[in-house]
Formats: C-alpha cells, structure tokens, sequence
C-alpha cells in the first residue's frame, strides 16, 4: 500500500494518536521515510502536541483534586436522591399516602375558593350582590314618595315629600305603631 | 396497625378539621352578636355652594340630589343587639327609629321608622350590604332639606366606611 502527500497529511494526526489501522500505519512510516516535507509537518505537530499537553500539566496542577472529586460525588449522590424520591413518589404503593394528604388539601381549596368567593368576589355574581340597598317595603303614610337606585353610583335614595302634604292635611293623622 | 387503616384516620381526621373550620366560620358569619348603626345627618340647600369635606366619600350619591350645597350637621353611632330599637335624635324635632332584623345572603335587614313627635311619616325596610348605607331625604330644614345617611355594620367594631362599595 503506497500514500500519496495528501492522504498522508490528511490522516497525520490520527496516525500519531494511534487512532490508525496496522496497515495504513505501515504505509505511513514508509512514506515519511522518503518525503522530508511530510517529516516536517510530522515533527511540527509533535511539537505542537507536546506545548499543548504541557499546559494542560501545568493547569492540573493547580487543581484541588481532592475539592474537585467531592464535588463530583455529592452532585451524583443528590442526583440518585432525587431519582429516589421521584421514584418512591410514583410508586404504586405510595398512593395511600399522597391520598391521606391529598383529601384534606382538596377540602382545604375547596374551603379557601368558597370563602375567597363569599368574601372577595361577591360583586361579580350579578345583580343579587349588587352594592345597591334594596328596598323590601316602604309605606309613606300619606306622604308622597320618590325611590331612586342606581347601580353606578351605590346609590339608594328614599325621598319624602313632606311640604306638600302638610299643605292638604289629612284629616287622620296617622299615630306611632308602638309595635315598632 | 396496618398501613391502610392509619391513613383512613389520617384521611378523616385532616378532612373533618377544615369542616369543623368552615363551620365555625359560617356560625361566626350567620349569628353577628350586635350591630353598630351610624346615622348621618346633612343639610342640604341652594344658599351656598358650600360641600363639607366630611362627605367627599358620598359626593357621587350627593350629586344625584342636585343641591349646591351639603354640609354634614351631626353624626351619631349606636351599637345594639339584633330587633332591639336605636333611637336617633334628628334636627327639627324628628326622631329615626332604626331596627336591625336579620343578617341573611350577606345582607344586614333594617327596620326604619321617622317620626315627628308622635306621628309616622315613614316606614321602610331596607337590606343592605355589610357597611353598606343608603339615604333618606326630604325633611325641611333651615332653608334646605335634611338628608339622612343610614349605615349599618355587623363585625368590625369600627364605625362603617361611608365610601361607596
């Protein structure tokens, strides 16, 4: 098997990380015997390779290993915990408990939306909860009467005429109900 | 115990003790013990146009009256039981009888009556929200007409917010 330059260059790198076939190695090694050119740019990336595992060495160094690893098994340990408890949370037999807790907290909305109803939203339900007073019975005894109710305003307003009627006075005047 | 057999007493008792709650809270809101009434009295007329600060929080309800002038001349607030009788002492020898009846669908019963001396010039019942009021007017009085504001609460033992709800 020969090699041409290109090929050469093209697989180089792979071929000094060992990452080529016994074959396409052999062919190499026999092409760089007689191509200086793909010697140089072999011997460049050694160099190259070399730098670069280096600085790597020197970085590691100032790495707190013993840190480091504790951090990696605590972040595996809550990663297993939380696992279990999603688990222990979809397991079958679980479903009573959640259920204990579950009963309870849906009478417990339940409670909340009835009262937050009753006591926050009443005016939304429509004309029953309107804010205007309303006017079960009125009795004037004689007296004329206006009734006014206006939703916009809360307005409820009883008006008696008086003036008029004490101008034509009733010949009955109508005396206090001490049953009041 | 078994398992099952302690989570139908946990079930029961969690749930029983809201119901209890609710229940208390709905006994709480359908027996109130007192009421406290609050009677305004404004004179309104057309010789100013004067509006007493005292009432910015009605001035929407006033404006319905088409006066110029109003102006708050007393302010009086009792506290009584459930059908026992407040009487309330109104310019020009006038009397305002008011009755709480019931507390029902979240609204206060009133029973009111206005008096001149012994006689009736009106009945009324009015239901009314919580803190919620409601205006009576007409009566003649110094050159203008009184307007009553009639107001009732039955929790807070503040007197009622007179602002529009």
């Amino acid at each position: 098997m020969t090699m041409d330059c290109k090929s050469v260059m093209e697989i180089l790198g792979a071929w000094l990380d060992g990452e080529i076939g016994a074959r396409e190695s052999e062919a190499i090694r026999f092409h760089l015997e007689s191509c200086a050119s793909c010697r140089a740019a072999k011997l460049r990336l050694e160099r190259v390779e070399e730098s670069l595992s280096a600085a790597v060495k020197a970085q590691a160094s100032d790495v707190s290993w013993p840190q480091f690893w504790s951090g990696v098994e605590r972040r595996i340990r809550e990663e297993s915990e939380r696992r279990e408890r999603l688990w222990s949370w979809l397991r079958p037999g679980s479903y009573l408990r959640r259920l204990a807790w579950a009963v309870p907290l849906a009478v417990v909305c339940l409670l909340v939306i009835l009262l937050a109803e009753q006591y926050f939203f009443r005016w939304r339900l429509g004309p029953n909860l309107s804010s205007v007073a309303a006017v079960e019975s009125i009795d004037g005894h004689g007296f004329n009467l206006a009734l006014f109710g206006e939703d916009e305003t809360n307005t409820t307003l009883i008006w008696l005429f008086l003036d008029e009627e004490e101008d034509e006075p009733s010949a009955e005047v109508p005396v206090a109900d001490t049953t009041f | 115990m078994s398992p099952l057999p302690k989570f139908r007493w946990r079930i029961l008792l969690s749930s029983v003790f809201p119901l209890f709650l609710a229940a208390a809270l709905g006994a709480a809101e359908r027996a109130p013990q007192t009421v406290q009434l609050r009677i305004g009295t404004i004179l309104a007329s057309n010789e100013s146009e004067d509006f007493d600060p005292k009432l910015s929080g009605m001035k929407n309800q006033l404006e319905v009256i088409k006066y110029s002038s109003y102006q708050l001349i007393k302010e009086e607030s009792q506290k009584v039981a459930w059908r026992d009788r407040a009487v309330f002492e109104i310019p020009g020898g006038r009397s305002l009888l008011v009755v709480p009846q019931e507390y029902r669908n979240q609204r206060l019963a009133l029973k009111v009556r206005l008096i001149e001396g012994e006689k009736p010039l009106l009945d009324t019942t009015v239901r009314l929200r919580n803190r919620g009021y409601f205006l009576l007017g007409g009566p003649a009085h110094e050159g203008g007409v009184l307007i009553l504001s009639i107001s009732a609460s039955h929790r807070s033992p503040a007197l009622p917010d007179p602002s529009p709800r």
